[in-house]
């Protein structure tokens, strides 16, 4: 008899085995070597490796992500914005949880339940569609930026239900709306000569997300009282993407492991039978944000300097913000999922009559290692800048060289980097580049050209 | 499980027929209070305008009766709420309406966005004498004589009880003989409530409503 019960457990082992070996890594280990590559701009070959990302069904449209990005910065801003469009629709359908992803991510991890984007992440998604859209047609863009307020406002919507008063803050501050979409609309709205009403309107929406940007005041002060640009100019807006953006990485929660170990070791020294012990820390996802190499970009026109870049958006501590509101559902997510995982493991000892201090081990070992090979969902759009940064000059008309340097601490870290632009009486043209230290990647993408 | 996945991230639509009601917005105004506005702004202004003026000949040589010309310059939105992509279609509706009547006709808006590009006028800045026989030149020399300027303005007043908000809208149609500098006015206005919930209708507009700030 004895022995007949020690061959039941014996098969049970398997199945257990295959409950160990679900994830045991996290998108974090997959991204480091296709991010280096990145920045070092190596773009073919981190195109390869993000490539070869999308094979992983978890992890696929994050890479899309990242490869929308390595396509925008080598000079194909319609690819990129067909990738955004499709992942963007993708996001909107995987916003609702699969009940099935739900359930089961409680007796594996986080990873497997479905990714839709963190919430800034789709705000900039439609952000990077109407920058994409700018720099080859332009038709769209004003439409992906009322989207992107529709967006940020069905995010704040969602994200206020059923909160207490005293997270309103905290919620409120990390659902802020982008300044930069405001700005954006404006300026498309002022170029039509037409609708300063509309222009007035977002960039006074603009200010008072971000009231230290002087820049933004003289468009204010400009769309009230003055006019777009004189004849025989037009205007030139260069966006720059600065600094390397947020990404995450596993922590190990000891606070939150030490109290769950207390809490079953009681467990187990009052009930009938023991469960297994919180020896693995519980792992959550961190938002780090790399060291700042660049502050902005002087901006020189013919020689001629003209001034640098403002900050529209911080994208850093956008993401820290959005982290800080989310982390008491990721903690109560990862408590829930030990539980489960103790309760599942109390569960077969039941079934199974393990009484035995033998198979009572046996099991509890299992049940460790199978909470050992939990890993924290560190998901995210990895190759986003630190910060979104623009400067408007009005330019006569024709052809001018355009010298963009980085800048720390107002002293010029390079020589910069040389580029002509063609100006458009009383049009917009528009230069975006991304600076995530003190050298560029890609090529710089110009419109009209 | 299963049914929970295979509904998941669905949307539906369908074709609304041109005699159904518009769908009425939640949080905003929409459909439902743009439409109405235009039609009893647009209609009051032409038919109080559609009579002959002294400074304006009523007939062509040949007996064939001449239409007034009507440059609208734009929308302007001094109201509370953002009007998105509504903006654009409030002026093709309007410009639409005017082109329907046998009085008036309109200036392309192509042809006003192209004389204000070449002036480099603020639309509000026309009403000024010397900016606006600088923008009639340009128009004429483009082949588009005018005889009136017209701006359309939204604004709107909010009224919160509570929980319960009513925003009255008002459209306001501004028309200036550019020959005399005279200007009349119409305007229609639409009020609308947003509730909490669905009592908040009932409540705050039965008969028995209360009149205090309860």
């Amino acid at each position: 008899m004895h022995w007949k019960r020690l061959a039941i457990q014996l098969r049970s082992w398997p199945l257990l085995l295959c409950a160990v070996l679900c994830g045991c890594s996290t998108h974090a280990d997959f991204l480091q070597q296709p991010r280096d590559l990145f920045y070092r701009n190596e773009l073919s070959e981190a195109e390869k490796k993000f490539t070869s990302l999308q094979r992983k069904k978890r992890e696929a449209d994050v890479a899309e992500l990242d490869l929308a990005m390595i396509e925008l910065v080598q000079g194909r801003p319609k690819e990129a914005e067909k990738r955004l469009k499709v992942l963007r629709d993708r996001f909107d359908e995987l916003e609702k949880q699969s009940i099935a992803a739900g359930t089961l991510s409680y007796f594996t991890d986080d990873q497997t339940r479905t990714y839709a984007g963190e919430d800034y992440e789709k705000i900039l998604l439609r952000l990077l569609l109407a920058l994409s859209n700018l720099m080859h047609d332009g038709g769209d863009a004003e439409a992906y930026s009322l989207q992107m307020h529709e967006k940020q406002e069905q995010l704040f919507q969602k994200a206020v239900e059923d909160i207490s008063e005293d997270k309103r803050t905290q919620v409120n501050q990390a659902y802020r709306p982008l300044a930069v979409g405001y700005y954006l609309r404006g300026l498309l709205r002022e170029q039509t000569m037409n609708n300063y009403d509309d222009a007035v309107r977002n960039y006074e929406a603009a200010v008072s997300l971000n009231p230290l940007c002087e820049p933004l005041r003289w468009d204010l002060e400009r769309a009230k009282h003055g006019v777009y640009c004189s004849p025989g100019h037009g205007v030139l807006y260069v966006f720059a993407m600065v600094g390397r953006g947020p990404h995450k990485i596993e922590v190990a929660e000891y606070a939150t492991s030490d109290a769950l170990l207390i809490a079953d070791r009681i467990v187990s020294a009052v009930g009938p039978m023991s469960v297994p012990p919180t020896l693995a820390p519980i792992k959550i996802p961190k938002v780090v944000i790399p060291q700042q190499s660049i502050d902005c970009l002087g901006v020189s026109i013919d020689g001629t300097r003209i001034g640098p870049t403002a900050s529209m958006t911080d994208i850093a501590t956008l993401a820290e913000q959005t982290y800080d509101a989310a982390l008491p559902k990721i903690m109560a997510r990862a408590v829930a999922r030990r539980v489960v995982k103790k309760a599942s493991i109390y569960a077969a000892k039941d079934q199974l009559a393990a009484t035995t201090p033998l198979a009572s081990l046996a099991m509890d070992a299992a049940g460790v290692a199978w909470e050992a090979t939990e890993s924290a969902d560190t998901r995210c759009w990895g190759l986003l800048p630190r910060e979104i940064q623009v400067l408007r000059v009005e330019v006569p008309v024709g052809r001018h060289q355009l010298q963009l340097t980085p800048v720390l601490d107002s002293r010029s870290m390079t020589k910069g980097v040389n580029e002509n632009v063609e100006i458009t009486a009383g049009r917009n043209t528009y230069v975006l580049c991304y600076f995530p230290d003190t050298h560029p990647i890609g090529e710089f993408l110009i419109s009209h050209r | 499980m299963v049914l929970g996945t295979g509904c998941r991230g669905y949307q539906f639509a369908h074709v609304i027929k041109p005699d159904a009601a518009n769908m009425v917005g939640s949080h905003k105004a929409g459909a439902e209070v743009f439409d109405p506005l235009i039609d009893e702004a647009v209609s009051k202004l032409l038919s109080a305008e559609c009579g002959p003026s002294p400074d304006m000949p009523a007939m062509a040589a040949d007996g064939t009766p001449l239409k007034k010309t009507i440059c609208f310059i734009g929308v302007e939105n001094k109201s509370a709420e953002d009007l998105g992509d509504f903006k654009d279609q409030i002026y093709q509706q309007i410009d639409a309406r005017i082109r329907e009547s046998n009085t008036f006709s309109a200036i392309s808006r192509r042809m006003v966005d192209a004389a204000l590009y070449e002036t480099r006028l603020r639309p509000d800045s026309l009403y000024i004498p010397d900016n606006m026989r600088l923008f009639t030149a340009v128009l004429e020399r483009q082949g588009q004589p005018m005889d009136y300027l017209m701006y359309a303005t939204l604004t709107s007043g909010t009224t919160k009880r509570n929980n319960n908000t009513q925003r009255d809208y008002t459209l306001t149609l501004e028309l200036v003989n550019v020959n005399t500098g005279v200007a009349t006015s119409q305007a229609a206005e639409i009020r609308k409530g947003y509730h909490k919930s669905r009592a908040g209708a009932w409540w705050n507009y039965n008969p028995f409503a209360s009149t205090s700030g309860e």
